[in-house]
């Protein structure tokens, strides 16, 4: 569905993104990861046609996103960071007009449609600027899928929202995705990926690190260790146990072991007996948060 | 195109500055409109002791000319606070990504974004009509004035209207846009005025001596050219920026 090939780009001397190759399949829902400034949003933009590139291609459903930007456009539907609202328009009257612009089929219908689907029902009478940053959110998601576009690209779509309205952006984005839409999406927050993202696309500074599915990446294939003070007896103590195939001092307290198979529990038994280890709650703070607020079991 | 364009209006009818220029261009024409009367009652007046003082005086020439030439000044004030915020506040809102992120193509958004701020000019000189018309009922006044009239006010305020619009596009900022606009508009105004030679290269830029043909009922397409091509232009320059943002 989307095709990129050795795409860069260069604001004067910095550069933003450096030769970027990847494919995205048909309702595949891949995620973008990295961190502040590490070229995401570029990408985003220059495939949802709001910036040119320096060099290189991006083919959307066959088409050259820069050869025939208007064919592209109609149908991507983009939320950048922030998401485009006119604050003086009332939801349906701003949907209703996203929904011509666009060249929605029949935009009467399409308004209704995305309204229903983000959930704006209650606020859809409402005037933009008097709605929380959450319903805002939604109306930026909204104004991208009313159209009804082949490919969503969503640029940190859950920024600003509480953790239960995260989870309803991630079912919503997971319904989209089961109706053959596909959906790039960029975050750093890692949890996001692994909850609804069949692929990982890493990037960092204008490079990407890794393409890979999700669950490769989160089966243990290594372990990294926090520790204070690294001592050699600590290091030479983690190599012998069986599996471990390389320890590797990072510097700054940070040690990676390289291994053969899960050896969590026996880096854990090693870590005690250097009185190393360090507790945390059950769960993280975002599933207490969901119970507390009666969202349990959605995520 | 016609979307962007009613958005547009729609918007400027939404916020308090669309209707305090509403308001303050009613109350100026009509300030105006009211003096301008009172004058030629005055004239009209002296004209029982001294007839012949009053000879050459007439309707057309003393009430509706100096009329919509007192409403050029006033639209030429008005127009450059209409345009300051049309892509100074999209860019600032972040709104202009969806435009551009929309299957339409730049020469549209900027058209109709322009068509959206003249909509609401040709409302506002609507909303004066009642003035020369009313004169209709108790005289006889040239009507090819009337027309020129209006046709005059609309062209100069289009023709601000898209200089402040590409102003806006370049500065970004709704303040610096209007200063702009205003001084250039005044400056392409008054540049004529000290100039006796009607052959001048300042009196074929200066906007007022085309302005004022038209007010006398002269449609000429030397002026209508001119307008043409000063619109053209800055329509022109503010597609130029708009798409210079593909590439910053």
């Amino acid at each position: 569905m989307i095709q990129v090939e050795q795409l860069s780009k260069t604001y004067g001397p910095a550069r933003a993104i450096e030769k970027l190759s990847f494919e995205v399949e048909k309702g595949e829902i891949v995620g973008f990861l990295g961190p502040n400034g590490a070229g995401k949003s570029t990408t985003m933009r220059i495939l949802a046609g709001a910036l040119g590139a320096t060099s290189g291609r991006a083919r959307i459903g066959g088409i050259d996103v820069f050869e025939q930007p208007k064919r592209v456009k109609a149908m991507v539907g983009y939320l950048p960071e922030r998401p485009p609202l006119y604050t003086e328009m009332t939801v349906r009257a701003f949907l209703r007009f996203c929904a011509h612009i666009k060249g929605a089929k029949d935009p009467a219908r399409a308004v209704e449609r995305s309204i229903e689907r983000v959930g704006l029902k209650e606020v859809a009478n409402r005037y933009i600027d008097h709605l929380s940053k959450g319903y805002r959110q939604r109306v930026g998601i909204a104004q991208a899928i009313v159209h009804d576009p082949a490919v969503l690209i969503l640029d940190e779509p859950a920024s600003g929202l509480d953790p239960a309205q995260r989870v309803e952006i991630r079912k919503l984005v997971r319904e989209l995705a089961e109706g053959a839409t596909t959906v790039i999406l960029s975050t750093h927050v890692l949890p996001e990926v692994e909850a609804i993202c069949g692929r990982v696309i890493i990037i960092d500074r204008g490079v990407i690190r890794k393409v890979a599915p999700v669950d490769s990446l989160t089966s243990a294939t290594g372990v990294s260790l926090e520790v204070q003070r690294p001592s050699q007896a600590l290091l030479d103590a983690l190599a012998a146990v069986d599996g471990v195939t390389e320890v590797a001092d990072r510097g700054g307290g940070h040690v990676e072991l390289a291994c053969a198979r899960d050896v969590r529990e026996e880096v854990a038994r090693v870590a005690v007996d250097a009185g190393l280890l360090r507790m945390g709650p059950t769960g993280g703070l975002e599933d207490v948060f969901l119970r507390l607020t009666g969202h349990e079991g959605e995520a | 195109m016609l979307w962007i364009a009613r958005r547009e209006l729609a918007s400027i009818f939404s916020t308090a500055l669309g209707w305090l220029v509403l308001t303050g261009f009613l109350l100026i024409t009509g300030v105006f409109w009211v003096f301008g009367v009172d004058d030629y009652a005055m004239a009209v007046a002296g004209g029982v002791y001294n007839p012949y003082d009053i000879a050459g005086l007439n309707i057309t020439n003393n009430l509706l000319l100096p009329f919509f030439g007192n409403c050029t000044v006033i639209v030429l004030m008005v127009t450059p606070a209409l345009s300051m915020r049309l892509f100074s506040e999209e860019i600032k809102g972040h709104t202009l990504e969806l435009l551009l992120t929309s299957p339409v193509s730049t020469g549209q958004i900027v058209l109709g974004k322009f068509l959206g701020a003249v909509g609401f000019l040709a409302v506002l000189l609507l909303c004066t009509a009642h003035i020369p018309i009313s004169l209709y009922w108790i005289a006889e006044p040239d009507p090819g004035v009337l027309v020129g009239g209006y046709l005059a006010l609309l062209l100069l305020g289009s023709a601000v209207l898209a200089m402040g619009m590409c102003f806006s596009a370049y500065t970004g900022n709704q303040v610096v846009a209007l200063t702009v606009t205003f001084s250039m508009a005044l400056a392409l105004y008054v540049i004529s005025f000290s100039e006796t030679d009607p052959e001048s290269f300042v009196n074929k830029v200066s906007v007022s001596t085309h302005v004022i043909d038209l007010i006398r009922g002269a449609v000429r397409t030397t002026d209508l050219a001119y307008f043409t091509a000063f619109i053209g232009f800055f329509l022109f320059a503010t597609h130029q920026r708009l798409e210079s943002f593909r590439w910053r």
